[in-house]
């Protein structure tokens, strides 16, 4: 087993209401290696996107604690980008602009920016839209634009919060394989992809593990290694057996 | 090409005929020909700098209360107090310490004037700023922390681009608001002496005094073409360019949801014009980007510089917080543990009186304005045809049409004391109207297609098609035009109530009246009075906002929100 990349230890997170606790998270605890592929899957409600805004440091974890290379981890990590499921474009910069977000923040003089925003506009297939603004693009390409804005600062990690959920079946099936092949591609960031989702079958066709959260408060029920041979084919029965023992898990 | 040039030299040759024989024959006319441009100069000056001013106080004021939640506790409640505080409260105060600092020269008078348009125009603006930086979304601002914006990196980025929409919204609307209180501020009657500065509010007033029509027609027109020619080359397409800045809520495609700019859309564009603005004004952006990404440099490289800016902000707020605090428990126990003035007794029913008066106004104002809003919205052609005229009257402030309204309710009613109460209904309506018929018609407009043609599927016409789709599709932008239009309305008391220009001066009773005299009818100020009414009244306004309009707008936004 590789040196682990990120390590998420006991998270625990409440929120106070009327100084009553709720329980959001219970002790979720996993690591991360490179080369992994994990998804993050539970019923909606159950704290999974909690979870994934703690991991990356949005937010801090009541208890608990989260390394990222051995200390803890910090929202600006330039090591790990984030894709939301509302694409969080900036209405107001055009592909590029978004793309560059990043690198400007890093302080990457414009040339350099401008290069490196070209081949991630050209790697997940934008090419000729660089000025466009995000309301002219697709929900499909508008993805793809936040996919490129998290390849372009060269992360390690890429952590994702239900990439695919607001896009039509078939745009979300064609950008879950394009992953697939970034993932694929040592050439390419990222190292390592954690990801967050409630479709079950979308966990299976990805992951080379997958952590099972319960409802209320979100509780871990089970780490799975997916040792499905690559690339996955849905209508084949053991494919439908993994989904089936996640889903008797949930249930 | 060359008919056109010959049609526009001979049009011009005529248009220079005419203004010799305008000279020639009618001299008064001819030099007010000259003044005006003057005129319409120094008022939009004024205007610019109290614009700008407001600007300025806006991002720093709205950027601060969002930023800093300790500020924040204090900020907002002085801001709503602000904002409900009608405008005409600063009146007195604005001139009695600009006109006695300055010892009433004009330098003084010009700073008083344009520190009253400021008070008009600032605070809705700041508020915009306020709740759009609390607005933006999770997920906006999660990017933005996991990509590292920091700084003026991110107030560029993020925080400024958030704020435009709302920013450009209520400059439209206080830019309107400015032309009222500059029209009514530009001459003013204190201390026993009248001061004047030159500019069109002061040219009308005047006009209305000596009785001359063809002055008042003449700079109201003067007016309103300015009004209309700087919403067509500076607000209409700064409307535009701000819809860009809009956020969009879901991935999906959003529906069209008609633009609250959508009143501009008949004033011409010129493209050509604007596109060389554009070039003209792209080094100067380039060179404000590099300067603010160098001073973010510079500060993330000085962290303790950082530091202490953060405390010095610390410190600076504990003494504004302290201060604030002393001097209102002084100033209100000064107030009220000395005994009251005999002329307190009359402040409830001048509040009745005032409150009656807007009412009523108000109730006219929306007899006319629903069925109109209905029709308009739902017409394209009496959208074409209509806005533009609508667009026109709307564009002149109540204030200028004050000579004409006087006028015209001395005519109808043959006697001053009659005559004043109906032009100070008028007055309130006239400042009212506007905002209740431009929110309706944006409301029948957002009614979506689907709904009207479901309702036609089902044979809905008449009387139930009002009750179940126009009115509830109206509801949520007649309560926020309300809200403005009650604004406007208790701005207006103060040149409604009492006129000081006519001998003797009609009023009628009403808290604008008990302010007028409580600041210029004594040679200095009565303070107490002054203070007694401004509290009366933002005591009912905010007692308005928060018993009335606020539950309303929160009911009225679960129920009758339309979701797309």
């Amino acid at each position: 087993m590789e040196p682990s990349l990120l390590e998420v230890k006991d998270v625990l997170k409440s929120y106070f209401e009327n100084g009553k606790e709720f329980k959001v998270l219970d002790l979720i605890r996993f690591e991360l290696a490179e080369r992994d592929f994990v998804c993050v899957v539970g019923p909606s409600g159950c704290g999974k996107s909690t979870l994934l805004r703690i991991i990356v440091g949005l937010e801090p974890p009541t208890s608990g604690q989260v390394l990222f290379e051995g200390s803890p981890i910090r929202a600006d990590n330039p090591q790990v980008a984030m894709v939301f499921q509302s694409f969080a474009l900036f209405p107001w910069l055009t592909v590029t602009q978004n793309v560059e977000l990043g690198l400007e923040a890093q302080g990457i003089p414009p040339e350099g920016r401008h290069a490196r925003a070209r081949k991630f506009i050209d790697a997940v297939g934008l090419t000729g839209f660089e000025n466009a603004f995000p309301r002219e693009l697709s929900g499909g390409m508008k993805q793809r634009v936040g996919l490129a804005r998290a390849l372009a600062i060269e992360p390690l990690l890429l952590c994702m919060d239900e990439p695919f959920s607001s896009l039509d079946p078939l745009t979300a099936q064609n950008l879950r394989d394009e992953i697939l092949q970034l993932w694929a591609n040592p050439d390419l960031p990222p190292k390592a992809v954690l990801m967050v989702t409630h479709s079950i079958e979308e966990a299976v066709y990805l992951a080379d593990r997958v952590i099972v959260l319960s409802s209320r408060p979100g509780r871990m029920v089970a780490e799975l290694e997916i040792d499905l041979p690559r690339p996955r084919n849905r209508k084949e029965p053991e494919f439908y057996g993994w989904v089936d023992e996640i889903y008797s898990l949930i249930v | 090409m060359r008919g056109l040039r010959g049609r526009l030299r001979i049009l011009a040759s005529i248009a220079i005929l005419v203004a010799i024989a305008v000279a020639v024959f009618y001299p008064q006319a001819a030099w007010n020909a000259i003044q005006l441009p003057l005129f319409a100069v120094f008022s939009t000056t004024r205007m610019v700098f109290a614009y700008l001013l407001s600007l300025v106080f806006a991002i720093t004021y709205g950027a601060t209360a969002a930023t800093n939640k300790r500020a924040a506790v204090i900020m907002l409640p002085i801001l709503d107090v602000l904002q409900s505080v009608p405008i005409l409260g600063f009146f007195p105060a604005a001139l009695v310490f600009f006109v006695v600092t300055f010892q009433g020269s004009p330098v003084g008078i010009e700073l008083a004037v344009i520190f009253l348009i400021f008070t008009s125009m600032a605070w809705n603006m700041a508020f915009g700023v306020y709740e759009s930086l609390t607005t933006i979304p999770v997920d906006l601002e999660a990017a933005a922390a996991s990509f590292g914006l920091r700084g003026m990196l991110r107030f560029r980025l993020l925080a400024l681009p958030a704020a435009i929409p709302k920013l450009v919204y209520n400059s439209i609307l206080s830019w309107s608001n400015g032309w009222f209180f500059l029209v009514a501020s530009e001459t003013f009657t204190a201390f026993g002496g009248t001061y004047t500065r030159p500019g069109l509010g002061s040219f009308i007033t005047n006009a209305g005094l000596a009785g001359d029509a063809t002055g008042i027609a003449l700079g109201i027109g003067v007016l309103a073409a300015v009004v209309l020619a700087l919403d067509t080359i500076v607000w209409r397409p700064l409307g535009v360019w701000s819809e860009r800045f809009r956020m969009e809520t879901t991935g999906h495609e959003v529906p069209r949801v008609p633009s609250p700019y959508e009143r501009f859309r008949w004033l011409p564009r010129f493209p050509r014009l604007r596109r060389t603005f554009w070039a003209s004004a792209q080094p100067v952006v380039t060179r404000y980007r590099r300067a603010s990404v160098r001073l973010d440099r510079t500060y993330s490289a000085h962290p303790k510089v950082l530091r202490d800016i953060r405390f010095l902000d610390l410190a600076m707020f504990a003494v504004i917080l302290l201060l604030v605090v002393v001097a209102g428990v002084f100033g209100l126990a000064r107030l009220f543990l000395s005994p009251l003035p005999p002329a307190a007794a009359e402040l409830p029913r001048a509040a009745a009186s005032s409150f009656v008066r807007l009412a009523l106004a108000y109730a006219i104002a929306l007899a006319w304005t629903i069925p109109l809003a209905a029709w308009i919205g739902r017409s394209p052609r009496g959208s074409r045809y209509l806005t533009p005229v609508l667009e026109v009257a709307a564009s002149l402030p109540a204030t200028a049409l004050l000579p004409i309204i006087v006028g015209f309710a001395i005519l109808v009613t043959a006697s001053l004391g009659p005559a004043a109460e109906v032009s100070a209904v008028l007055i309130a309506l006239f400042s009212m109207q506007w905002y209740l018929l431009f929110n309706l018609i944006a409301g029948v407009r957002a009614i979506p297609d689907d709904l009207n043609e479901a309702a036609r599927s089902f044979g809905l016409r008449g009387r139930a098609y009002w009750r179940r789709v126009l009115l509830p599709g109206m509801v949520p932008s007649l309560l926020t035009g309300s809200i403005t239009a009650w604004g406007a309305g208790w701005n207006a008391l103060i040149v409604s109530e009492y006129i000081p220009f006519l001998n003797p001066p009609p009023h009628v009773s009403g808290l604008g009246y008990l302010l007028d005299i409580a600041t210029f009818n004594k040679p200095l100020p009565d303070n107490e009075m002054i203070l007694l009414t401004i509290l009366t009244m933002i005591v009912i306004v905010l007692a308005m906002n928060k018993l009335l309009w606020r539950p309303l707008y929160k009911r009225a936004s679960v129920k009758y929100r339309v979701e797309v």
